[in-house]
């Protein structure tokens, strides 16, 4: 461990960490850049070292497009592919169809976070969807290009990114970019741009002077942003919702900014002006303080103290700059830093609704299994279960994304109340040892002999217990939770018990005379295990 | 697409499952069979588990078997004339003075070799069949789930309410009873110490100063406020006054039992508490070196025996004495033959206990046959279907119908008398009227039976789901006047609540059918 760990001082150095690589370094890892990691994964981490580790999770892993399901949809076969089809002529077919694509979105979206590898994917592209906060538009098409623009970018430039957001269909309908012309300006996107998007509103220190622009620079933002119009929504022939400069709506002005921009000129560029206005935004050294304020708060703490406002942020964005806004070595020295392995930041976030429900399915390595309808059906149901809970993914409550990432100063405790906590504990009753999450007939609940078999020892009661603790509690159990959980899977028994039944169980596949007694075991740990507290931080 | 209209379309597809979520709750269309008596609300049942599988040749002793007993088990059985005599043939092991004492004050039943058909020696496996009183389904709910699913439909979903505040079981210690599962939810709550306002040991983690430690103690404040039934658990455990009766509180099981009483005497109204004991997978040291009379199952014998009698006499001074039974259950018996390790190894039957001042029952049952020679690994063979003790006690002490019962079990019923010495027990209904009818099992899997009478009449019979589209039309002709057992298939069925309707002139009857997987 680094020198000043010793006598309890935090690091925030974000020199590569070179203390101890246990599977508590290695959960912590995977608990920020993933939303359930298993133990498998926790071991092996262990085993190919911190470095290596790091590479192999900032990479984005194709994904397929969103296929038909539902019985709404009246243009694509089932099984297909929707994202690039036309809509049907009449109202009745275009409103069911619309709504079919729209389920299987959030379909899509479920399974891709259900069916996350070891990558940091999902985190980083959910990240972007509470930056750029976008909602469903009125076409499905283009929010799927909205979320697979966010894909392309997560790991990538994050200039590129903020000019191809900006002119993204899906973004330009939110915030009225699409009807802002020559002939009616409209500021929503200029300002969300600076205040939330790019360089962030500071105090106000005069009358519409918020230290980082001006509410002339708004005014000027928007006159630079006219001209983009989107082409192709909900058409019955035109296959792609696109964006498209038309000139006869641009402001052909010369645009100045305020002294926060150096006073510059911005001339007319036609099409590409936005982009070279975006260009002035980011040479303002205070926009990368910001994203790395928000990436470190998403990624390590809310907390933003003193000592990480002068020792982390500036160093972060120092990498980003240099990296001429490249996320991936920003992320990369983050993650591999003396300061993110600290103890003190560890489990130091409450669980997102989502990180909860994923932390326990992708944990368990459970996943539906049934048929697309049926595997679409239940996806469907956790979509609506993690709206009641109170995080619907597509759906932000707002421009500036969930409260619980960016309101002080409660930040992540907000994911929580009495209310909140008695439906997580419905749910994971549910998962574990109830009925399961319904669909088409069927139910899914956990793959508990998958979890169960993959652990180091499964028939070692302590091992298991210690399995159970390394993968769900970011700074493990004291021994009497271990032990209480232990008298749950054994039944009060000694343990060679349990070892006597999970080798039955073992020799006899397929015998549920002995399986039955292991599953229900296992389930009601598990159960026990999602009540703790522990098990709701990351 | 607005909000509000995304997550409505999201919730159509959901609709025909059980969503516990949008708190939509089944409505029983049919009117209960036979309502709890009066008498019997005020009623409770402790249960103590003796976990681990007690070796009730130790416990209760054959007297009249002793000889045969010496030979195969020497090394653990206790010298003849120290054995506690209850009768000529039946006694009690040395360190069960209390319950003794009990036995000859009218207050300890035995019933005798209690177990099930083929038994299964896992005690995991066993006791899922324990706990939930099903062999041949999945032990998805308990005994008593099934019997409170029944009075409390639709639970947990507007529980507590102001007619039921209280938890309907509790379970002393950190786990749910698995005897009280139900349908959706666990009857019991888990209560470790009454005395704790919010009986809810959340965790182990204490704010160390760090953000971690602030989270815990956050979510440990919202786990004890979400927890609805520790303030009346604790309200109760002080109202009911300390206990005059010297109770040894370092056992543990007396402990417990003292809580039992105060919580009851304080106007807890929960109907079951369940006990658990450890420590009864008695393989080795099963009795000390230097006596058979010590050793850890004397100790654990004597833990209860002590406990369940100090716990009398504390409900006769609150004067509670005629609204409280008690029952022990283990998994299983052990075997006959004692091993070389002075234990015993997993067995077959075993005598359950039975105690209060209101039981009708003193031995209920034969001594088991030992022989001088016996077969490798024999254990005590089954005389007393356990089902069917707790059938008879949920009948004549819970006043629950024999209909009513006989669809929680998967085998035809057999009712003893057990209890019943304060006047209880009702009288037996002697058939269905006309605008009733019973499923059973209920909940089913595949198979279920439904029951019902007819005039010589014209019947249609069909499922409806919970939104009330038929499903599935079971009959449709005549049938000949009497009872009739309708098997049914349900197996193309998918999981959740139907109510079956059964539509003839003499009077339409409706049941509430649960299909589980």
């Amino acid at each position: 461990m680094p020198e000043e760990n010793q006598n309890g001082s935090i690091s925030y150095s974000l020199a590569p960490y070179t203390g101890v690589w246990t599977k508590a370094e290695a959960g912590h890892l995977l608990r920020r850049t993933m939303f359930g990691p298993t133990n498998q994964q926790i071991v092996d981490t262990v085993t190919n070292g911190m470095a290596a580790s790091v590479v192999s999770l900032l990479t984005i892993p194709a994904i397929i497009p969103p296929v038909a399901y539902e019985s709404g949809e009246t243009i694509t076969t089932f099984g297909n592919p929707w994202v690039a089809d036309v809509y049907p002529t009449n109202p009745v077919d275009l409103t069911s169809t619309i709504n079919a694509r729209n389920l299987s979105l959030a379909v899509w979206i479920v399974k891709r976070m259900n069916e996350e590898t070891y990558s940091i994917a999902e985190k980083m592209c959910l990240f972007w969807q509470n930056h750029f906060a976008a909602p469903f538009c009125i076409d499905p098409r283009a929010t799927y290009d909205y979320h697979a623009l966010i894909r392309s970018h997560a790991l990538g430039n994050f200039k590129q990114f903020a000019k191809d957001v900006t002119i993204n269909p899906c973004m330009l309908l939110f915030l009225n970019g699409a009807t802002n012309t020559l002939y009616s300006p409209n500021e929503n996107y200029a300002r969300e741009l600076l205040e939330l998007f790019t360089i962030g509103k500071g105090d106000q220190i005069a009358v519409g002077d918020y230290t980082t622009y001006k509410e002339e620079d708004v005014a000027a933002g928007a006159k630079i942003l006219t001209g983009y119009i989107v082409d192709g929504l909900v058409s019955d022939t035109i296959p792609n919702v696109t964006a498209n400069y038309t000139a006869l709506y641009h402001d052909t002005t010369t645009k100045t900014l305020s002294t926060h921009f150096g006073s510059v000129s911005v001339p007319n560029a036609g099409a590409a002006e936005y982009s070279n206005y975006i260009d002035i935004i980011f040479q303002q050294n205070t926009l990368a303080e910001y994203m790395c304020r928000n990436i470190y708060r998403y990624f390590v703490n809310y907390d933003l103290t003193v000592d990480v406002e002068t020792n982390v942020i500036p160093d972060m964005a120092a990498t980003l700059i240099a990296n001429n806004y490249e996320i991936l070595p920003v992320m990369t020295e983050l993650l591999s830093s003396q300061h993110f392995y600290d103890i003190s930041v560890r489990g130091a976030l409450i669980k997102s609704p989502l990180d909860m429900m994923f932390s326990v399915f992708n944990s368990t390595e459970s996943v539906p299994g049934f048929d697309l309808l049926t595997d679409s059906e239940m996806y469907a149901f956790i979509y609506s279960v993690c709206d009641v809970m109170g995080q619907s993914y597509a759906e932000p409550p707002s421009v500036a994304g969930w409260p619980a990432y960016y309101q002080e100063p409660s930040f992540s405790q907000l994911w929580l109340n009495s209310a909140y906590i008695k439906l997580r504990f419905k749910i994971t009753d549910f998962a574990t040892i109830y009925t399961g999450v319904p669909g088409n007939g069927n139910n899914w609940k956990l793959s508990v002999f998958t979890f169960l078999d993959s652990l180091s020892s499964p028939a070692d009661p302590v091992a298991v217990i210690d399995d159970i603790a390394d993968v769900f509690a970011p700074k493990g159990l004291d021994m009497a939770q271990k032990l209480l959980l232990k008298a749950i899977l054994t039944n009060g028994l000694p343990d060679f018990e349990w070892t006597v039944q999970y080798n039955d169980y073992v020799a006899n596949p397929g015998n549920v005379t002995f399986s039955d007694p292991v599953k229900l075991r296992i389930e009601l740990v598990l159960q026990r295990m999602f009540q703790m507290p522990e098990f709701q931080t990351i | 697409m607005k909000r509000r209209e995304f997550v409505r379309n999201l919730a159509l597809i959901s609709a025909g499952t059980p969503i516990l979520l949008k708190e939509m709750q089944f409505q029983s269309i049919g009117k209960p069979l036979f309502g709890v008596a009066k008498s019997a609300e005020d009623r409770v049942l402790v249960i103590i588990r003796m976990n681990g599988g007690n070796d009730g040749l130790n416990t209760v002793i054959p007297r009249d078997q002793y000889a045969n007993l010496s030979i195969q088990r020497s090394n653990v059985l206790v010298a003849e004339a120290s054995v506690l005599p209850l009768t000529t043939e039946v006694g009690l092991h040395p360190k069960m003075t209390s319950m003794e004492a009990m036995y000859n004050n009218g207050k300890l039943g035995i019933v005798q070799n209690v177990g099930y058909p083929d038994q299964n020696r896992s005690h995991f496996r066993s006791m899922d069949i324990w706990s939930s009183g099903l062999i041949n389904t999945p032990p998805d709910t308990g005994w008593l789930g099934r019997h409170l699913d029944l009075e409390y439909p639709g639970y947990p979903t507007g529980y507590p309410s102001g007619v039921c505040p209280d938890p309907f079981a509790v379970s002393l210690g950190y786990e749910v009873s698995s005897t009280c599962q139900g349908i959706l939810a666990n009857f019991s709550q888990a209560v470790e110490d009454p005395f704790d306002v919010y009986n809810l040991s959340a965790g182990g983690s204490i704010n160390d100063g760090t953000y971690y430690g602030d989270h815990m103690e956050y979510i440990t404040t919202l786990i004890n406020q979400a927890n609805a039934y520790g303030a009346q658990i604790n309200t109760a455990a002080n109202a009911g006054g300390t206990s005059t009766i010297p109770y040894d509180l370092l056992n543990p099981v007396a402990k417990q039992l003292s809580y039992v009483a105060q919580m009851i005497d304080g106007g807890l109204k929960s109907n079951v508490y369940i006990i658990n004991v450890n420590g009864f997978d008695t393989h080795d040291s099963q009795v000390a070196t230097t006596s058979t009379e010590d050793g850890n199952h004397a100790d654990l014998l004597k833990q209860i025996s002590d406990a369940v009698g100090w716990f009398q006499d504390d409900l006769a001074v609150r004067n509670l004495e005629s609204r409280v039974v008690g029952m022990t259950f283990s998994e299983f018996g052990r075997q006959v033959a004692s091993n070389a390790s002075l234990g015993t190894d997993h067995g077959d039957a075993a005598p359950l206990l039975l105690f209060g001042s209101c039981l009708s029952t003193s031995i209920l049952g034969a001594n088991p046959v030992i022989d001088s020679t016996i077969t490798n690994q024999m254990g005590v063979p089954m005389q007393i279907d356990f089902r069917d003790v707790y059938a008879s006690v949920l009948k004549d002490w819970f006043g629950v119908g024999t209909t009513e019962i006989q669809s929680f079990f998967e085998h035809t019923v057999t009712y003893y008398s057990l209890v019943g010495g304060c006047g209880v027990g009702l009288v037996e209904e002697t058939e269905l009227a006309s605008d009733q009818a019973i499923v059973f099992p209920n909940p089913a899997v595949n198979n279920a039976q439904l029951r019902f009478i007819a005039k010589s009449e014209w019947v249609q019979i069909d499922v409806h789901d919970i939104n009330q589209r038929i499903v599935a039309i079971l009959y449709d002709g005549n049938l000949e006047e009497g009872e009739h057992n309708m098997p049914m298939e349900l197996g193309y069925l998918a999981a959740g609540s139907y109510v079956i309707s059964i539509q003839k002139e003499s009077g339409n009857a409706q049941v509430k059918l649960v299909k589980v997987e």
